[in-house]
């Protein structure tokens, strides 16, 4: 148990540095924005604020009307050292879906200045919520680039700590255009697409109630995060594309290429936890990742190597190309589908170790299970589009060279691919 | 062996064989936060300024370990001064970069070790702990992390054995302000005073480190009933770090003993303006519950349930704190066991067994209640709230007379002792 734990929290130290809070600056943030700009011979206020779960629940029903009015009369905007006082011209509410069914909100609004007859200086303050943590942002002009895209997207650089602005002094020089506020944002950019920190897979196992409809729907998300998963670069696609394509493989092969793959992945995660926990005192979790991928680079070097050979002896053999079928060894099928699924997906990992921690290693297995199906899923699908691919090929015109050389060529391919993963995972490994 | 004695001053109560010098983390506080990670700064610079120049530094090479684990650190001790979690997910990932260039950068691993503890990991906190020893025998630090980690683990002896090597290593506020807590665990509160002396003159003038001393003091203060040291050091604790939510916490629990419900409410709403942690708002409930502020209170209670939410969103389940006030409002009393008992296993210290202890006492079950309550109160440690616990269990185990002693004895240390369950004693003892 403890080792679980241990892992799981080392784990989601190592490999998903962002947890999964909705607000991505913390749950209890009050964030503010201020774009002060002049449009025609006015000067203008964008003014945004934007409550996390707990202080959007803190404050009730908001009356918008009266926050902005509030809003106005924290900001304090003087020209050429004189007070000048901003009118609430607009303002736009929305709540955001934060964490836990929990409302965030955003509440813009925009603040009508004097009119400047020249070039002016300007000092500006924002007094709203001094005392409450969070982002602070003020720019002056209206091109000026929000680094937080006024506050819909927060940076989540390391090297960056919260930005904490809350006045600025600035020239400016009315335009020569017409005098237009500045517009409130509406639909998607209201609802500040940046709320749900990623959470995806990984949060399916924490879920409260388990009824069996979500068991269900938890089960087909986790296969279609596996599928997705598949897609992304390095699940051994080319591989097992050229290896079918090379070895003139049927859907059966795909299907049980498919197959393999699942098993080696749910296997793969399964190990890979009670190996780590076992040795969680020596071992840490993410240094075994360069290894694993050695592992499987080695291996696809392997059946490169062993897919080349074979076909250089046959060239030699047989100097009449003719079309009965090799069969294709369930040696070397096993050895592409253990290189396609032998990395465990991390988040696959961090569901297990939190199902366990749960209590709800049935559930967290299943998941498991489900997420390798889909990889299968994805991997199969590939592999089935290429075996059918093949097939329309062989049996257009241009019988001949081209399709000779096929074999030979996916053997290249797949000994590349090998030999591209073996160099990229060496230098990790120390 | 002369440093050790004068340490010691105090008995260790039924850990005779133990040198017992330092406490870590302390009931209640928002973030256990072993004591500062860092080198105090020089008091010209600012963490601020530490941080940015960091941050520069970084920006130029992003490889220098040296800066990173820096950085790191230095995240820790903003995220204390700020109370804004962002910054502990910023030194989780810098702290884990530095240990993916160098795995065995020993400020990485015990950084990332006091992390875990200020996120309430404890065993991970220990195994990275251990790893930093293994890397580094004789750096006090890792000593800390280890004994901060054993003391929530419930595991003292041991525990108290790493503050002994830890302060022969290196006598500063770090190991002073851990033997002041863990006198204060033995119950050896004038020890315990003498410890917080020697740490607070080594804090002087550290701003957030020296406020965080002096809140330390009002509460050991107030925990004993010495109400006038308690304010003063909580009112010293906001000018040495202006704005500082604990120290408005201390100064509520401060101005509640002295019976001035309305500065207290005043002090512990300024707190959760700032942050607004489970503890606060529940004391502030209370708070308002007590001077008739109904309507108030029960906006607070739900705030509660929304946190409580957020946590469950974010993947906890087990804290202590919230545990504690579910059970002592009598919210959901079977789910509030459970999670008692969840909360119980992760940190079996007399903390863990204490609100274990109150949760089934709360549901009937007095007789296992009274196991837990023996084991919570078996380093003899003066906490009226737990003696009142006891109290609670033996009346309703049917024993009248040891249920009036344990009452007397609870309110014998602080008349005021909680603003729930002082009341309830008081009357019982009529």
């Amino acid at each position: 148990m403890k080792r679980l734990i241990l892992l799981l929290a080392v784990f989601a130290a190592l490999l998903a540095p962002a947890a999964a809070s909705a607000h991505p600056l913390g749950n209890f943030t009050i964030n503010r924005f201020s774009r002060v700009e002049v449009s025609g011979h006015r000067l203008y206020v964008l003014y945004v604020l934007d409550l996390a779960e707990i202080p959007t629940f803190q404050a009730g029903n908001i009356d918008a009307r009266a926050y902005a009015h509030r809003i106005a009369q924290n900001v304090h905007l003087t020209v050429a050292g004189r007070p000048a006082p901003l009118v609430v011209l607009g303002r736009a509410l929305a709540h955001p879906p934060g964490a836990g069914g929990l409302r965030t909100t955003r509440l813009e609004v925009v603040l009508a200045g004097p009119t400047i007859a020249g070039p002016a200086r300007l000092a500006y303050h924002d007094a709203n919520y001094a005392d409450r943590i969070g982002w602070k942002e003020v720019v002056v002009g209206a091109h000026t680039p929000s680094r937080s895209d006024e506050l819909r997207a927060y940076p989540k650089d390391m090297l960056s700590s919260p930005l904490d602005v809350t006045s600025t002094t600035a020239e400016v020089t009315p335009g020569s255009g017409p005098d237009r506020p500045p517009a409130l944002s509406h639909g998607k950019l209201l609802e500040a697409p940046d709320r749900i920190a990623d959470s995806g897979f990984a949060s399916l196992v924490g879920r409260s109630h388990l009824s069996l409809l979500v068991i269900l729907a938890s089960l087909a998300a986790a296969m279609f995060w596996g599928a997705a998963h598949a897609l992304s670069p390095g699940h051994g696609k080319t591989i097992v594309t050229a290896y079918l394509v090379g070895q003139r493989g049927t859907p059966k092969h795909a299907a049980l290429l498919g197959l393999i793959v699942t098993a080696t992945h749910t296997v793969g995660v399964f190990a890979l936890g009670l190996v780590t926990l076992a040795l969680s005192q020596f071992i840490v979790p993410d240094r075994l990742y360069p290894w694993l991928n050695l592992v499987s680079g080695l291996l696809v070097v392997g059946i490169g190597a062993s897919v080349l050979r074979t076909r250089w002896r046959r060239r030699r053999h047989h100097h009449h190309h003719h079309h009965h079928e090799h069969p294709t060894s369930f040696r070397s099928l096993l050895a592409v589908g253990v290189s396609g699924g032998l990395l465990p997906c991390p988040s696959a990992l961090v569901v297990l170790l939190a199902a366990i921690s749960l209590h709800r290693v049935a559930f967290g297995l299943l998941l498991i299970v489900a997420f390798s199906a889909g990889l299968a899923l994805s991997i199969t699908g590939v592999g089935l589009a290429a075996v059918v691919a093949r097939s329309a090929f062989r049996r257009a015109t241009f019988e001949g060279r081209l399709v000779r050389l096929l074999p030979a060529a996916s053997a290249l391919v797949i000994l590349a691919a090998g030999l591209a993963m073996t160099l990229r995972a060496v230098p990790k490994v120390s | 062996m002369r440093t050790r004695r004068l340490v010691f001053g105090g008995t260790a109560a039924g850990l005779t064989a133990v040198a017992i010098l330092l406490g870590g983390a302390l009931r209640g506080s928002p973030s256990a936060r072993s004591a500062p990670v860092l080198s105090p700064p020089p008091a010209s610079e600012t963490t601020v300024a530490q941080v940015a120049k960091l941050q520069a530094e970084l920006r130029a090479n992003v490889d220098d370990v040296n800066a990173l684990d820096a950085l790191g650190l230095a995240y820790q001790q903003r995220a204390r001064e700020t109370g804004d979690p962002t910054y502990y997910t910023k030194s989780d990932e810098v702290l884990s970069r530095a240990l993916r260039l160098a795995p065995r950068d020993l400020l990485a691993t015990s950084g990332l070790g006091s992390l875990a503890l200020s996120r309430h990991r404890f065993r991970v906190a220990l195994a990275l702990g251990r790893r930093a020893h293994t890397i580094s025998p004789t750096t006090a630090r890792n000593y800390g992390v280890i004994g901060d980690a054993l003391v929530e683990l419930g595991r003292y002896r041991a525990g108290f054995q790493a503050f002994d090597t830890m302060a022969r290593l290196r006598p500063d506020v770090s190991s002073y302000s851990r033997v002041a807590h863990a006198r204060v665990l033995i119950g050896d509160v004038r020890g315990a005073f003498s410890a917080w002396r020697l740490a607070l003159e080594a804090s002087l003038g550290q701003g957030e480190t020296e406020a965080w001393t002096r809140v330390q003091i009002s509460k050991t203060a107030f925990s004993v009933g010495r109400l006038g040291p308690a304010l003063a050091q909580a009112q010293a604790a906001l000018r040495a770090f202006p704005g500082y939510a604990p120290a408005y916490d201390a100064l509520a629990w401060a101005e509640y003993g002295r019976g001035r419900l309305h500065a207290a409410i005043a002090a512990e709403q300024a707190a959760v303006d700032r942050i607004p942690l489970p503890q606060y708002v529940s004391v502030l409930g209370d708070l308002q519950r007590t001077a008739g502020l109904t309507a108030d209170a029960r906006r607070q209670y739900a705030l509660i349930g929304v946190i409580q939410r957020l946590l469950v969103a974010n993947g906890v389940d087990t804290d202590l704190e919230t545990a504690l006030f579910d059970v002592d409002h009598g919210i959901r009393p079977r789910a509030s066991l459970a999670l008692a008992r969840r909360a119980q296993r992760e940190r079996p210290s007399i903390d863990g067994d204490d609100v274990l202890a109150w949760a089934l006492e709360r549901t009937g079950h007095c007789r296992e209640a009274l196991g837990y309550s023996q084991r919570a109160l078996r380093l003899g440690t003066r906490d009226a709230l737990k003696l009142f616990h006891r109290g609670a269990i033996e009346q309703c185990l049917g024993h009248r007379t040891a249920a009036r002693s344990w009452y007397r004895r609870a309110l014998a240390l602080n008349p005021r002792f909680s603003v729930l369950w002082a009341p309830v004693a008081r009357r019982e003892l009529r």
